[in-house]
């Protein structure tokens, strides 16, 4: 319940500091330009833009966990309760940008090419959400309490991406990209999407450890 | 009853800042210090923002009201809306009327980031205060207060039933009745009695400024020690002796420059 209530705070700080909406915006772009030519037949051009909202979610956590001042936070903490609830409400609100971002990203998909059945836009949802909540436990990995420096974040945050975007046999990132690309069905991409909530409860863990030591 | 027991804190590399501080309260406790003698650390720890290296807080309630040293206000959400989701992340109802008592004069539809210091130290008071907190941690909370406010915390602090620790520089913590005073000194704890820090200066004085070809000499004959420097001497003295000393001064040959309180 508690992490309820940081969720709605953090979302309502985030909604009016407008930081949240230049990953947004990027994601958009993305869809636009894969979407408004012939982007071929599904479920492969969704390789694309779910590979695309993998940095784009890391960037959206960051954004919701750096949205408070350190002392703010420290004011949240004690209200709270201790770090968890906080860690808590900043992963629900990446996660709702996640899901919201899937939302368009197969919506649109859907709508402009061809070959959509319900099976591709299954395939399509599960391959964007395991992209986007491991994006969601990169970023808080590279945001505070961890990395303070948003120049750091950046930079390790870009590397961990890569390195781990571009290996198809390495669930979750690169083995959905790959399986969507291969359209191996909707089975495919479960081991990656149970990989990305687990790596979400543990990078939740370590922020929780680190924000207590502080 | 709050029980801090055997806290250790040190952050890597760095020597420790609390060494074993042992406190037990159920009512207030003035906390003072030197500047970076490690208050901010214990209060944070109190208030469970975070962990102690060594040793343990019991009895923390679950409603903790703290209010940082500079509170920030840098959110973009205007302060009745930052007190309302405060109260929503503590279980608690939101107290906007608390703004009011502290006087707060602030644009209440405008972003927080744009109060001024005290407005938003009101803000801080606000959030801390409201909604019954069963412990209330304070760290200067009348940094940045104007007057009016200033007095009225003592009095809102004062029907507080709870544990409540707070460090002051203003000496206006002396205000708050049956507060216990302890000092942090070499990360440990010390008893303080109540009016150390406030007695000396609560005891009026009156700072003279003398003139004269040799103020050393001028001294010597008053025998009196003060502080000179080039043609001026200086001077605090208690109020029943200044008539006596300018008299004896303008008599050896000095002059006045000033007199005000010290």
């Amino acid at each position: 319940m508690t992490s309820f209530a940081v969720a709605r705070y953090l979302l309502s700080d985030v909604w009016r500091a407008q930081r949240v909406l230049i990953p947004i915006v990027a994601q958009l772009a993305v869809l636009a330009v894969l979407f408004g030519g012939d982007p071929g037949p599904l479920p492969a051009p969704w390789a694309a833009s779910s590979l695309a909202l993998y940095p784009v979610a890391t960037w959206l956590a960051v954004a919701v966990a750096n949205t408070e001042d350190p002392v703010q936070r420290s004011v949240t903490v004690a209200a709270a309760g201790g770090p968890g609830p906080v860690v808590r409400g900043t992963v629900l609100v990446a996660l709702a940008g996640v899901v919201l971002l899937t939302a368009l990203s197969v919506g649109a998909g859907s709508m402009v090419a061809r070959g959509a059945s319900a099976a591709h836009v299954v395939e399509g949802v599960l391959a964007h959400l395991a992209a986007g909540v491991t994006g969601t436990a990169v970023g808080l990995l590279v945001a505070r309490p961890l990395v303070a420096r948003i120049g750091w974040s950046l930079l390790i945050g870009l590397i961990v991406v890569l390195c781990t975007a571009v290996q198809p046999w390495l669930p979750p990132v690169g083995a959905a990209v790959a399986a969507l690309a291969d359209d191996r069905g909707p089975s495919a991409f479960l081991v990656p999407l149970a990989v990305a909530f687990l790596l979400v409860g543990a990078a939740s863990a370590v922020a929780v450890g680190v924000a207590r030591r502080r | 009853m709050l029980r801090a027991e055997g806290i250790h804190k040190r952050y890597r590399r760095n020597p420790p800042v609390l060494a074993g501080v042992d406190l037990a309260f159920d009512g207030p406790v003035v906390l003072s210090g030197a500047n970076g003698s490690g208050k901010s650390t214990l209060l944070r720890i109190v208030a469970g923002c975070t962990s102690p290296t060594a040793g343990r807080v019991r009895g923390r309630p679950r409603v903790v009201g703290y209010l940082p040293d500079r509170f920030p206000a840098q959110l973009r959400m205007p302060a009745g809306v930052y007190l309302r989701h405060l109260a929503a992340i503590r279980g608690t109802a939101a107290e906007p009327e608390l703004l009011d008592a502290l006087g707060f004069a602030g644009p209440r539809e405008e972003a927080m980031a744009r109060l001024s210091k005290g407005n938003a130290q009101k803000v801080g008071l606000a959030q801390a205060l409201g909604g019954g907190p069963g412990l209330v941690v304070l760290d200067e909370p009348w940094a940045g207060l104007d007057r009016a406010a200033a007095d009225h915390l003592p009095v809102l602090l004062a029907h507080l039933d709870v544990p409540l620790l707070v460090t002051d520089h203003t000496g206006r913590a002396a205000r708050i009745p049956g507060a216990r005073h302890v000092r942090l000194v070499d990360g440990v704890l010390i008893p303080e009695p109540a009016d150390a820090d406030t007695g000396p200066l609560a005891a009026p004085a009156v700072a003279v400024v003398l003139r004269a070809v040799d103020p050393a000499a001028l001294l010597a004959e008053l025998g009196l020690r003060g502080r000179v420097d080039a043609d001026r001497a200086c001077l605090t003295l208690p109020p029943g002796e200044v008539d006596a000393v300018l008299l004896a001064a303008l008599r050896h040959g000095g002059s006045v420059v000033s007199v005000g309180p010290a």
